[in-house]
């Protein structure tokens, strides 16, 4: 009784303390995406690899996004033509290199502002270190999601003066799905080209109502990953014997690879998984929150069913494999050298 | 009641909206239920607390007018416009799922952490362990004026129990049993926050009492004034309270220490 009191105590804690930064997230980047315009961002970025994936990286500052909001901006970027090093240093930065998630980070680590910096150094190293890596690959269709692909081929090609009239519903080939009378959805056109344009291009009046719209869907779907990710963390704590956590929690190569499948698994949003990390603190080496923190916003569970819709799968497994490492290397490092 | 009949429609009546809207306004509404009830304090470091104030607010302001628009969308068959969303849980599960957390918190009232955490969790006598370094130096001042936290953050700094033998102390704490402590010892604690109730790690001082400690039963919120000694507990030479007086004290509104 006294353990189920301590978790739920735990799990609304967390719950408390996490839903500002989620709600902050989701405010910035709902007012952002429909008040920037990605064209004109692009459009500024260096197109030499190494600085376009430093700016990509740090785009994060521009788009307030946790890993949940950072694929579709990607996609956006990367179909309205922004260079590949740019689109990847902003898909796997964005979600740490913010202020949100800075502020969120901080408020959780204040006796521990290694862990605040490293977090920032270590993604962006990470990030850079990636995009780089893709931006060797001259033609990124073979990596990329088919309909992605086809988009970005069919880009090239100008687009006609006068529009040709749409062909009769009924003559055109394909699955459709019929939703109110006159809209439809075709199933199977590919998910790039069916994305709806940067809705910045749309009136204020429609902008705003469609903010709200964007603030609460990804409240309910941000909030229920949340709700998940707390319950998880209040029961590891009060369920698992202290001695396991404690043997599992001080060794510097088993803290890292334990915190880094709970990362990987949990897929709790950035903004908000300082405080989960806060819950292993006192036991975990520092590698191993960092670990937690740098790995989880790149690549989790989540993340996989968002990332299918620009790459394919062996390029996701290539980032996956790339990021691990990368996140390995760098907070063994940490574990051994620093704390 | 009389039952209207339903109006014809050309959209649909928008449920999976009002569950949304349901969701977040229960969301809200529990943090303001927090914030008024004063069981924030159980939950969060002071400093945080207008975080969650402020969120409650800001729910309840995207709440309000959710609400008129949907009340439009109903009564002007208005559609309400979406911008498409790639979803990982099925809608009616994200929303039901926040909206039964919320209704199930404003039943469920926290409780500060006691003993059994605390043994759970491992009580220490210093702020070592992953911890970095103690956030603030100790306050000059009497003896008498520091709390359980000042003792053992004076402790890090200068580890050896003798150099305070005989100064006077007054602090307050609630009762934990050690297992492996003798019967007429026990251990006088509190929990340290720095953000919120996930990183609460307990501190105590061994308090050592004239008959059986089952007087003072586990739990139980104790002002205790008398002298500093050193004794070895526990197979530990450490620095020990030795009481004058031990007086029980209702569990104070702000039961954790910062």
């Amino acid at each position: 009784m006294v353990q189920l009191n301590t978790g739920l105590t735990l799990f609304f804690s967390l719950l408390v303390e996490a839903m500002p930064f989620l709600l902050l997230g989701v405010l910035f980047s709902s007012v952002l995406l429909l008040f920037v315009d990605e064209r004109r961002l692009i459009a500024a970025m260096p197109r030499n690899p190494a600085l376009g994936a430093i700016a990509g990286s740090l785009v994060g500052f521009m788009f307030p996004v946790c890993e949940c909001g950072n694929v579709p901006v990607a996609r956006r970027l990367l179909s309205q033509g922004a260079p590949a090093s740019v689109a990847v240093g902003f898909l796997l930065a964005a979600p740490t290199v913010n202020p949100i998630v800075i502020w969120a980070t901080w408020t959780a680590f204040r006796d521990q502002p290694e862990i605040v910096v490293l977090r920032v150094v270590f993604s962006m190293a990470i990030a850079v270190t990636i995009a780089c890596v893709f931006s060797l690959q001259s033609d990124l269709s073979p990596l990329l999601n088919r309909g992605v692909a086809k988009l970005l081929a069919t880009t090239a090609v100008p687009i006609p003066a006068t529009p040709t009239p749409a062909p009769s519903p009924l003559l055109q080939s394909g699955t459709f799905l019929l939703q109110a009378p006159g809209t439809r959805v075709q199933l199977d056109t590919p998910a790039a080209l069916s994305l709806p344009d940067s809705p910045v291009s749309k009136p204020l009046r429609l902008r705003v109502r469609l903010m709200l719209d964007n603030i609460v869907q990804e409240m309910r779907e941000l909030g229920a990953v949340l709700i998940l990710g707390a319950a998880i963390a209040a029961t590891v704590q009060v369920v698992v014997p202290r001695e396991i956590i404690l043997s599992l929690g001080q060794g510097p190569i088993t803290s890292i690879l334990a915190m880094m499948a709970l990362a990987w698994v949990v897929s709790i949003c950035s903004t908000v998984d300082s405080f989960f990390a806060l819950s292993f603190a006192s036991v975990f080496t520092s590698g191993s929150l960092l670990a937690f923190l740098v790995f989880g916003p790149m690549v989790d569970l989540k993340n996989i069913s968002l990332l299918l819709t620009l790459f394919r799968s062996r390029t996701i497994l290539f980032i996956f494999l790339l990021v691990g490492q990368l996140t390995f290397l760098l907070t063994l490092i940490v574990n051994l050298y620093i704390s | 009641m009389r039952l209207k009949r339903p109006r014809r429609r050309t959209q649909p009546f928008p449920w999976l909206d009002i569950l949304d809207w349901l969701a977040i306004f229960a969301l809200g509404s529990l943090l303001l239920h927090y914030w008024i009830s004063g069981q924030l304090s159980v939950l969060l470091h002071p400093d945080f607390r207008w975080l969650s104030n402020s969120a409650a607010i800001l729910l309840l302001l995207v709440s309000a007018v959710r609400g008129w628009q949907l009340f439009q969308q109903v009564r002007r068959r208005r559609p309400v416009p979406s911008l498409g969303h790639q979803s990982l849980l099925p809608r009616q599960i994200s929303s039901g799922l926040l909206l039964a957390i919320a209704i199930f918190g404003f039943f469920y009232t926290p409780r500060a952490f006691a003993s059994e955490t605390a043994l759970q969790r491992g009580v220490t006598e210093t702020l070592g362990m992953t911890r970095g370094q103690p956030q603030q130096f100790v306050r000059s001042g009497p003896p008498e004026d520091r709390t359980i936290i000042d003792w053992v953050r004076t402790l890090h700094v200068y580890p050896e129990p003798d150099a305070y033998t005989d100064q006077a102390v007054s602090v307050s704490g609630f009762v934990i049993h050690p297992p492996d402590w003798p019967d007429n010892y026990l251990m006088l604690s509190r929990f340290v926050i720095t953000c919120c109730a996930a990183d609460a790690y307990p501190v105590g001082l061994p308090v050592e009492i004239d008959g059986s400690r089952s007087d003072y039963p586990s739990d139980t919120w104790l002002q205790v004034e008398g002298r500093m000694a050193t004794d070895t507990v526990g197979e530990q030479r450490q620095l020990v309270i030795q009481p004058s007086e031990l007086t029980e004290i209702p569990e104070p509104d702000d039961p954790y220490a910062f």
